[in-house]
């Protein structure tokens, strides 16, 4: 009784982190210091402009394999460093957080958005680059002492079928299927490694998995295939969907960067509807194939250029519906969003 | 073009009262007019035009209880399945429409054969039915929708002729669930949909190959081609019980959740010994 009745001391209070009380949704404190992975992802080029919008950010470091994108060559060089960098390399991972911008304030905040999901010449070198990209960078990021560390996952984690329920919650079930598409195998195993280290009291490890992504030059399964001259559906069937667009998860990733919460999230879009909806409202037809002649003509089209969609990374996509359902992240983040400052004083993106 | 058509085809069929029905149905709009379950009020609308056709003209559907319909909010109502195709569920979905002020849209837990099926799957969606996981019940019920079970499942459906009107053993699923959403369950009783189609064998090794639940020989099909499908015009009698609370403890007891499956399945054998005998008494005073 006496036990359960004791008021905490100053001395106990003092040893437990911040991070283990801070409430989900509510503003972390202090200016930001952002490191990207993925820099010339298209996404990541637009958290990048957002977050140099926001005066909360005191330095954004992007990071990728290549040269900075031009997008983001005119930006300050005070509050933005590009870094070229192997993430595949734990060397090298470790270098860019102990670059000397970043001795005397470290990085707080990792966004992960450098998963290679193209299927496109997949081999070997990506899955490398992919396992151990992710392995290096979280490890890193633990070891640096950042508060919180986000990837960037996928809605192809999720298995779908006839059985799909209609709204998928963050707890459905994983595609584990050993034959399926090396990429998502590496996605899982990459939210696999973030889980496990998901009950860290001094880093909130954050996943999202996001619903297909619209927007110029966005590799998403759903946007090659829109950006398809012309997409190809099988006959028969129509699945229910609910994409965002590179705006939209722009600013659901900023919401994750500024405020509290660990765990894993799904994001989406808020109009949910037919995938022949979608496209009838860009002013595109598709054409229908039978199922089973879905696979040939998405290989013929590849190899005449008409299109970059890959049908067999995830073949039960145009069959079956899959709608995210992200109540979790509107309840927990998006609630709160007029707190974060950066996102109160730029206009919603909308759908 | 093809939606105005559509609309008009669907005033053409239905009488006015009936189209101000379709047209006071309020479906939660989730961006293209589809609600977040995929329903769509064209097509809805226009399988209620059909449907109400066949449960005026062709099967003539008696029906009594339907004060034990929920007027609002969720419930599940449960019965008895037969006939070959299910068109058992669709007289009763048009049953329930028809006959609850603001109408009230029957949601079935379906089976997943139905979605692998070109058209069929997205026909089914449209139409607001759901393949039959927990997770579609729970948002179905969150929603305060009526959602209909067949306990016995889709192999019912394949019921031989000398096993009519027994009950095959119910799943316990819909008292599971119901107890745990705290949702009455209203059975119900259907008398006539065995007589539609009269079943000759299954070929189980046909059905397992093309991933069916069963595949029919009846006396018109496949002898008839398509038009064998086509069921017989019996008159179908339902009759709706009061609902049933469903004990909570059958969530921690198995005991208690059979005890409850019982009392459900008792309680639908009675609803159609109650339809036959009225079918008897109805069909000898006609003739």
């Amino acid at each position: 009784m006496a036990e359960s009745t004791k008021i905490p001391t100053l001395k106990a209070a003092a040893l437990v982190n911040p991070a283990e009380m801070a409430t989900p949704g509510t503003l972390r404190e202090g200016p930001r210091r952002v490191f990207v992975a993925g820099a010339r992802r298209r996404v990541a080029v637009h958290v990048i402009e957002r977050l140099l919008a926001a005066p909360e950010v005191d330095l954004v470091l992007g990071v990728d394999r290549g040269a900075c994108p031009p997008a983001l060559l005119g930006c300050d060089p005070e509050r933005f460093i590009f870094a070229s960098a192997d993430l595949s390399k734990r060397r090298e991972v470790d270098n860019l957080f102990l670059l000397d911008r970043l001795r005397e304030r470290p990085v707080d905040t990792v966004v992960h958005l450098a998963f290679q999901g193209n299927p496109k010449g997949y081999g070997v070198e990506s899955h490398e680059f992919n396992v151990n990209a992710a392995r290096h960078l979280l490890d890193a990021s633990l070891r640096h002492g950042v508060a919180k560390y986000i990837f960037l996952s996928s809605d192809a984690v999720y298995k779908i079928g006839p059985r799909t329920d209609y709204k998928v919650r963050e707890d459905g079930e994983l595609n584990l299927d050993p034959d399926v598409h090396p990429i998502l195998r590496d996605t899982i195993d990459a939210e696999f490694m973030c889980r496990a280290k998901m009950d860290r009291p001094d880093c909130e490890v954050m996943v999202l998995r996001p619903s297909g992504v619209f927007g110029g030059g966005v590799l998403s399964g759903v946007n090659l295939l829109f950006e398809s001259t012309p997409p190809v559906l099988p006959v028969g069937f129509d699945p229910m969907i609910n994409p965002t667009s590179k705006e939209r998860l722009g600013r659901d990733i900023l919401l994750a960067i500024f405020l509290h919460g660990k765990g894993v999230y799904n994001v989406a879009g808020l109009t949910v509807g037919p995938l022949t909806k979608f496209l009838e409202e860009r002013g595109i037809r598709p054409i229908r194939v039978p199922g089973p002649a879905l696979g040939v003509v998405n290989r013929m089209q590849r190899i005449l250029g008409m299109t970059r969609y890959h049908a067999g990374f995830h073949p039960k996509r145009l069959y079956f519906s899959l709608v995210l359902d992200d109540s979790r992240f509107e309840r927990i983040f998006r609630a709160n969003a007029e707190s974060v400052l950066a996102l109160a004083r730029s206009p919603d993106p909308g759908p | 073009m093809f939606g105005r058509r559509r609309i008009e085809l669907i005033k053409a069929l239905l009488p006015d009262a009936e189209w101000e029905r379709v047209q006071a149905y309020a479906l939660t709009d989730a961006g293209f007019g589809t609600d977040p379950f995929g329903t769509d009020p064209d097509v809805l609308g226009l399988g209620y035009a059909v449907g109400y056709w066949l449960h005026r003209h062709y099967f003539r559907v008696v029906s009594s209880g339907h004060e034990h319909v929920p007027r609002n909010g969720a419930g599940v109502i449960v019965g008895n399945h037969s006939g070959v195709l299910p068109f058992d569920a669709i007289m009763l979905a048009v049953d329930v429409f028809r006959h609850t002020d603001p109408p009230r849209l029957m949601r079935f837990m379906v089976d997943y054969f139905v979605y692998q099926v070109p058209f069929l799957g997205v026909f089914f969606r449209s139409l607001g039915q759901m393949p039959g996981t927990r997770r579609n019940f729970d948002g179905l019920v969150e929603e305060g929708h009526v959602i209909g079970i067949f306990p016995e499942g889709a192999e019912a459906l394949g019921k031989p002729a000398e096993r009519r009107y027994e009950l095959y053993p119910f799943s316990h699923g819909h008292v599971e669930l119901a107890a745990r959403h705290r949702v009455p369950v209203v059975p119900f009783g259907l008398v006539g949909a065995e007589e539609q189609m009269t079943l000759v064998t299954d070929l189980k090794p046909l059905a397992r190959a093309l991933r069916l639940p069963y595949f029919p020989i009846t006396t018109t099909f496949p002898w008839l081609g398509p038009l064998g499908l086509l069921p017989k015009p019996v008159r179908y009698y339902v009759h709706y019980g009061e609902p049933i609370t469903i004990d909570p403890d059958a969530l921690r007891s198995v005991e208690v959740r059979e005890h409850e499956v019982a009392r459900v399945r008792d309680t639908v054998a009675d609803l159609i010994q109650r339809g036959l005998e009225q079918r008897r008494d109805y069909e000898g005073a006609q003739s």
